[in-house]
């Protein structure tokens, strides 16, 4: 009966709150749940692949894995900054998802569901938008990435 | 043990593809081998064009241009790469053969589901060869029976064909 309880307290508590982390594209500020994201590493360089897909026009290999490339910063019609630049790794639901983000540090953040918002920008998947110093910040959907869908948040 | 007049058939199920790895710049490329009629250096075949070969003419392949890469004719190591699927003849001109490598099945792995187009038909899959990424070209799309072209100006992080 305990556990049932603690379990529950648990339940409520993780829907009242978010953990993300907070990259940058082009000077942007994005943000992604922790979940959604597989890792942060530097950026290499990827093998370009002749394609007709929207952004993802590219793979790359890191060892023995190998990832096709999504390329946010063209969709976002950003200019990366800070060379070197990071990869981070999407979970995406058709399998990992390498996208190239400025060479800033990502940053963990814990985001209060309440401040979360439906997002207002339709050029992008999102789960919502929070604000955070002043600037509101897109969570983006890793995981439908590329599938032209805008879902709002789910309360 | 058979019965009269019934012929043991044996499946045998080739396990292992044999692919001509060729290069532009950082990229390497495969063709299935069974399409390989031969590789010319540019002084045998001319640096452009269509070459004619024990009779056979094959036609000027711009694949560097299909893989929205460039060629550069100046390397030492280029070679022309005479390919044909019995219907269609190219002649296809490559920065450098890396060499006939027989690879596992297992080790093709097919193009991540996240290209969703035409791309599917030109690519018939990747594998890793010396650490690098190696992309299995369809010999109907190296040969332009596919009448798809893809041109695209790639750039070190600016990667997508839209």
């Amino acid at each position: 009966m305990l556990r049932t309880s603690r379990q529950q307290d648990q339940a409520v508590s993780a829907k009242r709150s978010w953990n993300v982390v907070v990259f940058s594209v082009g000077g942007k500020k994005l943000a992604a749940r922790t979940e959604d994201v597989g890792g942060v590493s530097p950026w290499i360089d990827p093998v370009p692949v002749p394609s007709r897909t929207p952004f993802v026009g590219a793979m790359l290999k890191r060892e023995k894995d190998v990832m096709p490339v999504y390329d946010l910063a063209t969709r976002l019609s950003r200019e990366l900054e800070g060379d070197p630049f990071l990869c981070l790794v999407a979970r995406h639901v058709d399998g990992p998802l390498a996208i190239c983000i400025d060479g800033v540090i990502p940053s963990l953040h814990n985001v209060d569901v309440a401040h979360i918002v439906p997002s207002k920008r339709l050029d992008l998947e999102t789960l919502g938008t929070f604000t955070d110093e002043g600037q509101e910040i897109d969570i983006v959907a890793l995981q439908r990435l590329g599938r032209s869908r805008q879902d709002h948040l789910r309360s | 043990m058979s019965l009269r007049g019934h012929h043991k058939v044996t499946t045998a199920v080739v396990q292992t593809a044999r692919l001509l790895v060729v290069r532009f710049g950082k990229q390497w490329s495969a063709l299935p081998s069974q399409g390989v009629r031969g590789v010319l250096t540019p002084q045998e075949a001319g640096r452009a064009g269509r070459v004619t070969f024990v009779g056979v003419t094959y036609e000027d392949v711009d694949l560097a241009g299909r893989l929205g890469t460039t060629l550069d004719t100046s390397n030492p190591d280029m070679r022309v790469v005479l390919y044909s699927n019995g219907q269609t003849h190219g002649a296809v001109r490559v920065e450098e053969v890396i060499g006939m490598i027989e690879v596992e099945r297992a080790e093709c792995r097919p193009l991540p589901s996240h290209f969703q187009k035409e791309e599917r038909t030109w690519i018939s899959g990747t594998t890793g060869y010396r650490d690098h990424l190696v992309l299995i070209l369809s010999p109907e799309w190296v040969l332009g029976e596919l009448g798809e072209v893809v041109g695209s100006g790639v750039s070190p992080h600016a990667v997508s064909v839209s």
